[in-house]
């Protein structure tokens, strides 16, 4: 019995396990990370996710903008991963389904194959994109709904290093109608730990702890200027509020949320009738002030309007200095880039995935966004992934697990044979 | 922030032309803070280990090459002295294994194939890729990433936001362009951040 190994090999999280599984069976950071500046030792991936203090960990990564860039370190993190993830078998009785990310450079395919072949000695070796597994798996799972009956839909990936927008037809990306923002969770990270650096407390070499407090307390305005008008406002009227404390190595190495009902609140900030903006009694006051103080013994930092300005940027790169269009102009770029006939199809059956469409309303935003720059009579339709991190990989076991995959492979003997430019030729992109 | 401090300092002009000194600082100034701006913007692709952390990897990679070469190693004695007893094999086999990799701990050896390997796979910056697969030479038709990139938008301005507060930001700083929304703010960036990202 033969094995797939399917690779989601993303600039963040790698998602690793064998074909026609339901989930992936290893799920780690792509990136190597020391822990001090004082140790020498280099932690790998899954080493990392179970680190205790995660406090000034200096983190490497094989990725630099969404593209292998240190096949060295890659090789290092694949090997530890791929010896815990399967034991009956040895590569080089197994294929390999790599995900890769879309218009990748010549020079990268090339150490990828070498890699694949050469290093690890896999049989044979499928490439495909992310957007067309995402299209394959959505399809499966709804036979009787539109994307699979049209057979066409526009799968929006927010990444960890960019945003594309991609048309997918008869399960093949569209290549010319891909349009891409340079902006993704990486950059989100990095400007989140900017604004606290600069406002509070400096954190710009705690990437792990930002990650998590962009994962925890970051959410998408549905209306930003009367947004900014509430984070404006003092004490329990401003509802955005919220108090991150840091690990301070001793009572808790992890940081943590220190109210979530607090942080919660923006939730029902629609509901405008909910909360009175009356008067608060004197001991309720005192007791607001007390909680709302921050406390210097304790290291930590208080976020208001941090929180929705920073996913804000993908909806408003300019705002950040970019000269890039927003999400919602993306999407319309790569359908107008397409033949009219598919224009209303594609708008109704855009499907989001990636980590970064994870923000709470997203996809509300995106719609709102989205609505006045698509023609009045086409429908628009936004669908979530139910696990935007792991519909790719889900696709991609679906793939492997079809009967002709095998035929669809290259082998590692006619890579020997025609070398690597030639192979690729076969999966057309 | 600091590191893009020495980028932007070097764009500071040569030219001699007789004008206000304050008005010569204002013409180069407009310069450097588009300087800025992009080292800014670069920054949030960075990842945050520094320079010296290459080296430190450097090792770990030659070590994890020794370790390849000592499994060949290993493996060619199996081959050779199948046959034998085996309790004697193995004595023999550890002696050899050890003796090896002390020799390769010593000598930091590498063959040639692993320095042409090396040179290979040295890691690279992604500018240095996207230079070296020359996209530019493509016939325009042909997608790929450069053409992939969505272009500036049509609809919307820029929106400024305040650097201190982060509230709309309707004033900018003389000296550093930095934008900020009031009096208040204005003190906290003059007393602390002024110049900080142009200087």
């Amino acid at each position: 019995m033969s094995y797939v190994v399917v690779l989601d090999n993303g600039g963040g999280y790698i998602k690793a396990g064998i074909g026609g599984d339901r989930d992936p069976s290893v799920v780690v950071p792509n990136c190597i990370g020391r822990p001090s500046a004082s140790s020498k030792k280099w932690l790998i991936a899954d080493q990392l996710q179970s680190l205790e203090d995660p406090t000034s960990v200096a983190l490497r990564r094989p990725f630099d903008r969404g593209y292998l860039t240190n096949p060295d370190l890659q090789k290092d993190i694949w090997d530890r991963l791929l010896r815990s993830l399967h034991s009956p078998t040895s590569s080089s009785s197994s294929s390999l389904l790599l995900v890769e990310p879309l218009f990748n450079l010549p020079s990268a395919q090339r150490t990828v194959d070498e890699l694949v072949f050469e290093d690890f000695g896999f049989r044979s070796l499928f490439v495909a994109d992310s957007p067309s597994l995402v299209h394959l798996y959505e399809a499966s799972r709804r036979p009787e709904g539109l994307v699979s009956r049209a057979r066409c839909s526009l799968v929006v990936d927010c990444g960890f290093s960019f945003s594309h927008a991609a048309p997918v037809l008869q399960n093949f990306t569209v290549n010319y109608g891909v349009k891409r923002l340079d902006l993704g969770g990486k950059a989100l990270t990095n400007y989140l730990k900017e604004l606290v650096s600069y406002r509070s407390v400096n954190v710009m070499d705690e990437t792990l702890i930002m990650d998590d407090v962009k994962e925890k307390l970051c959410f998408v305005s549905l209306d930003v200027p009367r947004d900014l008008q509430i984070a404006w406002k003092q004490g329990k009227n401003n509802k955005f509020k919220c108090t991150y404390v840091l690990p301070d190595g001793v009572t808790h190495t992890k940081g943590f949320v220190k109210d979530w009902d607090e942080a919660k609140r923006y939730l029902n900030s629609a509901d405008q009738r909910s909360y009175e903006s009356g008067h608060l009694d004197a001991a309720e006051q005192l007791e607001d002030r007390k909680r709302n103080r921050i406390d210097l013994t304790k290291n930590e930092f208080n976020l208001s309007n941090e929180r929705f300005l920073v996913p804000e940027m993908l909806f408003r790169p300019a705002d950040l200095g970019m000269n890039q269009a927003g999400l919602a102009e993306c999407i319309v770029r790569a359908v107008n880039s397409c033949h009219p006939n598919i224009h209303p199809v594609l708008y109704e059956s855009i499907i989001l995935t990636g980590g970064s469409t994870l923000f709470p309303q997203f996809a509300e935003r995106l719609y709102n966004d989205l609505r006045p720059l698509v023609p009045d009579h086409y429908q628009v339709k936004i669908t979530k992934q139910e696990d935007p991190t792991l519909g790719v990989w889900r696709g991609g076991s679906l793939l492997a697990s079809s009967p002709d995959f095998e035929s669809m492979c290259v082998t590692k003997a006619e890579y020997e044979e025609f070398g690597s430019a030639r192979c690729r030729r076969r999966f057309f992109h | 922030m600091d590191e893009e401090a020495p980028g932007s300092m070097r764009r500071t002009s040569s030219r001699t032309r007789k004008v206000a000194s304050k008005m010569a600082a204002a013409l180069a100034s407009s310069d450097n803070r588009m300087q800025a701006e992009l080292a800014r913007l670069e920054a949030l692709e960075n990842d945050n280990a520094g320079i010296e952390a290459v080296e430190v990897n450097d090792d770990d990679d030659a070590s994890l090459d020794d370790e390849d070469e000592l499994a060949f190693y290993e493996i060619t004695v199996d081959v050779v002295i199948k046959g034998d007893n085996c309790v004697a094999i193995a004595d023999f086999h550890n002696s050899i294994a050890v003796h090896l990799k002390r020799q390769m701990k010593n000598s930091k050896r590498k063959t040639r194939q692993a320095k042409a390997l090396e040179a290979r796979k040295a890691p690279r910056t992604f500018m240095e890729l996207l230079q070296e697969a020359n996209l530019e030479a493509l016939p325009p038709h042909v997608p790929s990433y450069l053409r992939a990139a969505v272009g500036p938008p049509s609809s919307t301005s820029r929106r400024y936001f305040c650097t201190v507060c982060g509230f709309t930001a309707n004033y900018t700083c003389v000296r550093c362009g930095v934008r900020f929304c009031s009096i208040h703010c204005q003190v906290v960036h003059n007393d602390t951040r002024c110049l900080k990202f142009v200087a």
